[in-house]
């Protein structure tokens, strides 16, 4: 922080506490505005077209006095002195200055400037014109993220760009989806693309920006692209641009605001009483137990969830002086899920200031600051499903009972009632706070015009304190279990510096150039600590005072944690442009990380990209139907340094142990060091076409990309026999190759009616190419050289085994008619009987990739009524439905807990998907039973529909915007043999090690399954978005 | 003015270059997390000696390696809820162990990794210069302590990790060669077991800790089963293959005297072991840690996180954990007495409690029938028996907070907590009495009643796959229950005993009827008769739940036969340690496997099922060798035909 202040110092050359009091004074003085001797003038603001041109800013120039037209152009403003200037200004057209001369009338047409000719897009260390952009960039306006009333933009995002894919992972509030660009590329390091706040690498979670913040996203696809990112590149990189003031526009107050109801959308399909009782005298493995009676059928879901709620409320202020502008705003987010105490809170401040300080200096900050709450993330839904359908949870007299005594377990009985009673002495939480700030100064060199130098600085601040208590007896058969208490405290800081030099200049009109060299450094700090304890005395204590606890104190090794990275980058960048015909951007940045091995850290990254506008040649001239025709290419490399810190090390696990009560923690090798790990690089290239027809009534992109992965990151698991689990080392190849497509139309556009649609569809074939020396699988991880990194390898289900079948005796020695069939795939005796029994060789490698996927919108409009629809699609790949698989035990067959209501093969009913009760087992499953939690994932969704209406038509003279909406979120599923099944939603909801009872294996957690988290919602939402 | 700014920021980006620069930003100095650097230091040898005793948490105690080592044998089979994990190890008709389902994977996947921080800590210890020989002993005893084990378990294992032969590894291999079965003894299992004998301490360094008795009970063991491997007497092969000549030139007979001369010495100078003055004692968990116990995996009620498992949560099943005993617990729960005298009012009677008697039910594995009927033949004179199996099972329901003073039970008599609800009974002699039911009959569990007595009861040869004895000896045993049931779900918070003093009398007396020249007054016959002796002796009772002072030695001794053969050792073997993880062991090594357990007796698994099944099971000489793991084949980076040449035979692999 010190060097902060001693930046700001030197940058104004007074004392910080100055600068700031100057900074305040301004702000208060462009609220606290005096009138004095007036003159009154009106006028009509004008587009080239003669249209009205509503909400232009019209400022007194040299004052904090303004006004902005009405939605018909009409302007009325009381100016000082009849000799003052007006300063008419709208954002894509050319500002002008007008005398007002002693006039009381004065009509204005504004030209739209040359710059904003089409959108301005966010290339990294900089803007460009979207005409110009060589690289693949997916854009999409703050506007549009709003349409879904989301939590944070990736659940806005889904499905509406190509090329991103959007997966939830969890359907907890608060929750953010796992965002990959352009498929997978890495095995074992991250494949989370970069994502850039305001112009700072963001180290924070994507939950903390309020979507109402956010101004705009840009997504860099391609290497030529996201190579001024270097190290960080290779999975794409995110930038999110949040709102500032306009120069010269006067203050704005808006408010956003939106209240919802949510209702789950789909039960967990658990069998009823009835059904429950036949499987279990089916199974005939267990009886009656003392809370359970034939007659009972209890829907344990119904008595869990609740109608959740999410609201939203945000105020926004924003406006700017001829010199200067901010923009400042506070939001409050609470998102109530349908399990009962289980909420999401966040509360944002955030704010931006630009200030020109004489003719050469500018400077400006931003800050995004946010507080969250994240509560009931310890209720568990898996529970409730296990329970069994025939015990009773009530006494005779009505109240709860504390355990049911259920087949041969006694599981704790909860409720919502249960669990709202009990919010004191059960209780997760975990708070958030963080500051995400950035500052500027900027200097235009005086002597060379386009030459402007500018140092950026990013402070974040992170910290993240969780507490969770659980009072003595809770969740518990024994109600004297002791309480216990656990406290997590995690800290995050990061600074960043980058110096940049930037040359912007056209010459002779038709050559723009545009040259960036830039240095930076960066390191980021991350602390966490966690200390547990059982037997607290009181629960008031919950987890406040851990220092009370009369058992256990527990500080886990494993649990703590220390980490610091550092980065430092060269970059320069060249963008030149003829004519708007022919482009070309060439980057190299160099970067040196901490992370890897000595005399590894560095890299240098090389990218190009190229571009020509056919349309703006001659030929075209009279081709009318093509406004313009855009092709374009690029190569680039870029990495992923997503490996842990230390990871280069090797390390030591703990081991405790008890010599009797002597207390001792041993050590053993578990990773080996890797002297020579080095940069896992990608290089990229991309073919792209832009297109806009019929008088720009269609236009798209179509893109094709290969991107090849070398030296992938890879944390092997070695064979037991070296003694060791693991190493990480710099081998193997993967490929991803894709094609994009995006459409956008005006369908209809008369009569005041019109219909514009959107499509997106794309499609990422991933390839692993090579593992280490040769190797050509891995089946300890999963691998498979030809085939996608993410794969299912087990056995392929063809069935259940018939009477009829033969060479059951041969194939499933100790199975049984009814089990599950799998596909044999060894060899046969010349009489045609097989060879083995089906064994560890029959496991076959199963995709998870989609055939394609997208998404799509549209849009009608009618005198200020609008319909909207937004929707996404997937066809093909896997689903891993867990609750129907091994690991959920919600699909035991044997009558032991509650079951997932499948229907079960019996001889008079042979032709089903689900096994005979009580086959063969493998643990406490059907043998192969986690073939029956693949589903194909197919499926279409419509996220929201939305129906709005204008009211300011309502209003003509009044000088504000004012649209009232209701939306429906998740209102149907089609095409989803998943849903068809089930009836739930398909959509993932869990990595692979969460949210079972057996979860996947670690190294399995990149694969997304859906299991037993909280139920997805159907949510009705009523909002409004008000300016003034 | 503006030049005067510029100045200052061309100063402000000099200074933040500056500072930047000064920090190093590329360096990394980690401060929660252990390089593997520190194994080098004093305190990380000591560290690594903590992770080997630890270690022995993930195999013994692990209850599906527990499984290996018992179903198949004579002493158990599978359980009404056996997986197939349980019911392949059977080989009855139920499956076929292969690479993927044999659960000897948790020796495999655990034991490599302790070797080769056994050979850091030996390499290391050197370096450091200021470790004493003692603790490099330690190190020595657990890699020979791993070896023994993998070579009984799997045949010739690699000697060479990646860095040579007995050499710490440090270099990412995925290719693996395995060793003969005379060089893993020759040249890894003998000497280590040499130095640590010489070098370990009488008494422990640490409670539980290594001594020079622990070290002598596995010299003499590995000579006694590499004695027995020598001699090969069915013919059972071996892999890899090699010729049964031992390479330092000895034969079966001289490592049958070596085997009997190490274990007498151990006898003769015990340190602080020895024999508890009851079977009880060694048993008892009041007692646990006693003098007898030379090793096991240590666990403790007083800390989770030192425990390596919750104490007082639902225990997953998993290693760390401490769960094997739940697998041969049967669920007693299920029993029912009525609240009403005319048999109405369903009631649990005999709750889920964390007691010795009763735990934690999973009824993955059973004991057959012969083992009643004949191992343990003599349950009135031998207390081992007792001392084994809870065969009485008691009211315990206020505990569970059921208020009822009586409840009604067996012919709808009355009976009071504490009393007995199901007994197991000790032979036939009452079966013309006992009327079962066809289903779950009134007991709920399908328990027979004899008219004018409370209690349900069971005949030995009533005993099916849903309703047998449990496992008293391996029982929970906790201090925290309080007036209640306690925590009978966690894990068990006993130490898992691994190696007994007495077997060190077993030993000594199996080489002497293989021919090792004996010592005046440790005749096979004597040395059983010490440990016959000792089971004679009682000083409580389990199924009348009193104490019961008395001293059937002389009986028990006149009651042995003169001339002890293998046999007589086995079942002796199987009455002393009946349960604890030993009886695979025992009959691969002496080759009796298919002649003990290739048939045995049980009822079916259905509730009122008595009727007494003779199983056959189809051991072949291929299973005297567990498949090696289907994760260690898939790991290899080899061809295919040179991962099935690192299989064992018999076994399929890719």
């Amino acid at each position: 922080m010190k060097r902060v202040l001693l930046f700001l110092t030197l940058m104004t050359g007074k004392r910080p506490t100055r600068f700031s009091l100057s900074l305040m004074l301004t702000l208060l003085l462009m609220s606290a505005f005096v009138a004095q001797a007036q003159v009154a003038v009106r006028g009509k603001v004008t587009d080239e077209t003669g249209a009205g041109l509503p909400g232009t800013n019209v400022l007194v120039k040299g004052s904090t006095t303004g006004t902005t037209t009405d939605s018909n152009g009409d302007y009325a403003i009381e100016v000082p002195q009849s000799d003052a200037v007006l300063v008419f200004s709208f954002i894509g057209y050319e500002s002008q200055e007008i005398g007002v001369a002693g006039r009381t009338t004065i009509n204005v047409t504004l030209v739209p400037s040359v710059e904003s000719l089409t959108e301005v897009v966010v290339v990294g260390y900089g803007v460009q014109r979207q005409e110009a952009v060589t690289g693949s960039v997916a854009s999409i306006s703050g506007d549009a993220i709003r349409e879904i009333p989301a939590g944070n933009i990736t659940q806005a995002l889904q499905g509406r760009l190509p090329g991103v894919e959007f997966t939830q992972t969890s359907s907890k509030p608060g929750a953010t989806m796992q965002i990959r660009v352009r498929g997978t590329r890495s095995l074992t390091a991250s494949n989370d693309p970069l994502i850039v706040l305001d112009g700072i690498p963001f180290v924070g979670t994507i939950a903390d920006i309020n979507p109402n913040d956010i101004k705009s996203v840009d997504i860099l696809k391609d290497a030529s692209a996201t190579a001024i990112y270097g190290s960080r590149g290779a999975n794409g990189v995110i930038l999110i641009t949040t709102h500032k003031g306009q120069k010269g526009q006067k203050a704005r107050v808006s408010y956003n605001g939106y209240y919802g109801a949510k209702k789950v959308f789909a039960k967990y399909p658990m069998m009823d009483g009835p059904k429950f009782l036949a499987l279990r005298e089916a199974a005939g493995l267990y009886s009656l137990g003392l809370d359970e009676a034939e007659d009972v059928s209890t829907d344990w879901q119904d008595l869990l969830y609740r109608t959740g709620t999410i609201t939203s409320h945000d105020v926004g202020i924003s406006g700017g002086t001829d010199r200067g502008n901010y923009n400042f705003g506070i939001g409050y987010f609470l998102d109530q899920a349908v399990i009962p105490t289980q909420q999401y809170t966040r509360y944002t401040v955030r704010g931006s200031i630009d200030q020109e300080i004489g003719k050469h200096f500018k400077v400006g900050f931003t800050t995004n600051n946010n507080y969250n709450l994240t509560e009931g993330t310890q209720i568990d839904v898996g529970g409730i499903l296990r329970m069994s359908p025939l015990a009773n949870p009530f006494n005779p007299d009505g109240t709860w009972k504390r355990t049911v005594r259920a087949g041969i377990d006694e599981p704790w009985v909860y409720s919502r009632e249960i669990v709202e009673n009990l919010k004191d002495q059960w209780l997760s939480e975990t708070r958030g706070y963080a500051s995400y700030n950035s500052l500027y100064g900027e200097v235009k060199i005086p002597w060379v015009e386009g030459l402007a130098f500018r140092t950026n600085l990013g402070l974040d601040f992170r910290q993240s304190n969780g507490g969770s208590y659980t009072g003595q007896g809770i969740m518990s058969t024994n109600p004297t279990t002791e309480s216990r208490a656990s406290v997590t405290n995690s800290h995050t800081w990061h600074w960043l510096i980058e110096n940049m030099l930037t040359y912007d200049r056209t010459f002779a009109d038709k050559h723009n150039i545009n040259v960036v060299a830039l240095y930076s450094a960066e390191q980021n700090r991350f602390t966490r600590s966690r200390m547990e304890a059982t037997d607290i005395p009181a629960d008031h204590f919950q987890f406040y005072n851990l220092g009370q606890a009369g058992g256990q104190l527990i500080i886990n090794p494993g649990d703590q944690q220390y980490e610091l990275w550092g980065l430092m980058s060269y970059m320069g960048r060249v963008m030149y442009s003829y004519d708007d015909k022919y482009m070309l951007t060439a980057t190299v940045r160099s970067d040196g990380s901490s992370r890897l091995a000595e005399g590894h850290k560095w890299h240098t990254y090389p990218a190009v990209s190229v571009g020509w506008n056919i349309a703006r040649e001659p030929f075209m001239a009279n081709v009318g139907a093509v406004n313009m025709l855009k092709i374009r290419a690029g190569y680039g490399q870029t990495s992923n340094q997503a490996v842990a810190p230390y990871e280069t090390l090797g390390r030591l696990s703990t081991r405790p142990y008890n010599f009797g009560s002597e207390f001792s923690t041993g050590y053993y090798v578990t990773q080996l060091p890797s002297p020579h790990l080095g940069w896992e690089y990608s290089e990229t290239m991309n073919y792209g076409v832009d297109f806009s027809l019929l008088g720009d009534r269609l236009s798209g992109t179509i893109e094709y990309y290969v991107t090849k992965t070398k030296d992938l990151l890879l944390n092997v698991s070695l064979p037991p026999t070296s003694g060791v689990s693991s190493v990480t080392e710099n081998i193997g190849q993967t490929e991803n190759k894709g094609i994009e497509i995006s459409l956008n139309g005006v369908i209809v556009e008369s009569n005041g009616w019109t219909w514009e649609a959107g499509i997106n569809l794309y499609a990422n074939r991933n390839k692993l190419v090579s593992l280490y020396s040769g190797a050509d699988r891995n089946e300890a991880n999963w691998w498979f050289v030809g085939h996608p990194i993410d794969v299912i390898f087990d056995y392929k289900r063809i069935g259940l085994w018939q009477e009829e079948d033969p060479y059951r005796d041969i194939l499933e020695p100790g199975g049984n008619v009814g089990m599950i069939k799998v596909e044999y795939t060894g060899s046969y005796n010349p009489d045609g009987t097989p060879t083995r029994a089906i064994g560890p060789d029959d496991r076959q490698i199963i995709s998870l990739e989609p055939d394609f996927q997208g998404g799509f919108s549209t849009r009608v409009t009618y005198k200020g009524f609008d319909l909207s629809a937004v929707g996404v699609f997937k066809r093909g790949g896997i689903l891993n439905a867990t609750i129907y698989g091994s690991g959920g035990y919600t699909n035991l067959l044997t009558g032991r807990n509650g079951n997932v209501d499948v229907d079960w093969w019996t001889p008079e009913n042979p032709n089903t998907r689900y096994p005979a009760p009580n086959g063969v087992r493998s643990n406490d499953n059907p043998k192969y039973a986690s073939t029956l939690g693949y589903f194909d994932a197919s499926y279409m969704k419509i996220r929201t529909i939305t129906l709005g209406y204008d009211f300011s038509k309502l209003f003509p003279n009044a000088d504000i915007n004012l649209r009232a909406y209701f939306t429906v979120q998740n209102p149907f599923v089609l095409f989803s043999p998943y849903h068809d099944e089930s009836g739930m939603d398909p959509e993932t909801n869990s990595y692979g090690n969460e949210n079972a009872a057996v979860p996947l294996s670690g190294n399995l957690r990149r694969i997304l399954t859906l299991g037993t988290n909280t139920p997805s919602t159907r949510n009705y939402v009523f909002g409004v978005n008000f300016t003034f | 003015m503006k030049r005067f700014k510029i100045n200052k920021l061309a100063g402000t980006l000099a200074l933040t270059m500056f500072l930047v620069g000064c920090s190093n930003i590329l360096e990394e100095q980690p401060r929660s997390i252990y390089e593997p650097g520190f194994f080098k230091t004093e305190k990380g040898v000591y560290g690594g000696l903590t992770a080997m005793y630890a270690h022995l948490r993930y195999i013994f105690g692990q209850g599906y390696f527990y499984n290996t080592t018992l179903v198949g044998t004579d002493e158990a089979t599978w359980g009404q809820s056996a997986d197939e994990n349980f019911k392949v190890m059977d080989i009855s008709g139920q499956g076929q162990i292969t690479p993927q389902n044999s659960r000897a994977d948790v020796l495999w996947g655990n034991a490599f990794a302790n070797i080769n921080t056994a050979n850091g800590i030996i390499e290391n210890a050197t370096e450091v210069g200021t470790i004493p020989a003692a603790l490099i002993a330690e190190a020595r005893f657990f890699r020979a302590f791993d070896y023994f084990m993998l070579v009984q378990t799997f045949g010739g294992v690699p000697l060479d990790l990646g860095n040579g032969e007995l050499k710490f590894n440090t270099s990412p291999v995925r290719t693996s060669v395995r060793n003969t079965v005379p060089e893993v003894y020759t040249k890894a299992i003998f000497p280590d077991l040499k130095i640590a004998v010489q070098d370990l301490p009488a008494v422990g360094r640490v409670t539980g800790g290594a001594t020079k008795t622990l070290a002598r009970l596995y010299l003499a063991k590995a000579y006694l089963t590499y004695a027995w491997w020598l001699e090969n007497p069915n013919n059972i092969p071996t892999y890899p293959e090699t010729p049964r000549v031992d390479p330092d030139g000895h034969d079966a007979a001289w490592y049958f005297q070596e085997a009997y001369n190490v274990a007498v010495e151990a006898i003769d100078d015990p340190g602080p072991f020895g024999l508890q003055p009851t079977y009880y004692d060694v048993h008892v968990g009041s007692n646990d840690r006693n003098n007898e116990i030379l090793l096991y995996a240590d666990h403790t009620e007083e800390s989770d996180f030192y425990n390596g498992a919750c104490t007082n949560c639902f225990g997953d099943g998993a290693a760390p954990g401490n769960f094997a005993v739940w697998f041969m617990t049967w669920n007693y729960t299920e029993i029912r007495s009525a609240a009403n005298p005319d048999g109405s009012g369903p009631v649990s009677s005999v709750q889920r409690e964390a007691v010795q008697p009763l735990g934690r039910p999973w009824i993955r594995m059973c004991p057959t029938i012969g083992v009643f009927t004949n191992t343990f033949a003599d349950k009135t004179l031998d207390s081992r028996y007792d001392g084994t199996f809870t065969t009485v099972y008691r009211g315990n329901w206020p505990k569970g907070g059921v208020t009822n003073e009586v409840l009604y039970n067996a012919n709808n008599l009355p009976v009071s907590p504490g009393d007995p609800i199901l007994t197991f009974l000790p032979d036939e002699t009452e079966a013309p009495n006992i009327t079962y039911p066809d289903g779950p009959g009134p007991s709920n569990v399908g328990a027979g009643t004899i008219p004018g007595r409370p209690d349900y009861v069971v005949t030995p040869r009533a005993i099916s796959r849903l309703m047998y004895p449990g496992l008293w000896k391996l029982g929970t045993y906790r201090t925290n229950n309080g007036n209640g049931l306690g925590q009978p779900n966690a894990t068990s918070t006993r130490p898992f005993n691994i190696a007994k003093f007495s077997e060190l009398y077993f030993i000594a007396a199996e080489a002497a009827v293989k021919g090792a020249a004996t010592v005046a007054g440790k005749t096979a016959y004597d040395l059983i008769n010490v440990i016959r002796a000792r089971a004679g002796k009682w000083r409580f009772d389990n199924a009348a739940n009193t104490e019961r002072i008395e001293d059937n030695s002389a009986a028990m001794v006149a009651a042995t036969p003169t001339d002890i053969d293998i046999d007589y050792i086995l079942e002796e073997r199987s009455r002393e340690y009946f349960g604890e993880g030993y009886r695979w062991y025992d009959l691969i090594r002496t080759q009796k496997w298919e002649e003990y357990a290739s048939t045995y007796e049980i009822c079916g698994p259905a509730k009122g099922d008595h009727t007494v099944q003779v199983v056959n099971r189809q051991i072949q000489p291929y299973h005297y060798l567990r498949p090696i793991p289907q994760g260690q084949i898939d790991a290899l980076e080899m061809t295919p035909e040179e991962k099935q040449a690192y299989q064992n035979p018999g076994y399929v692999t890719e």
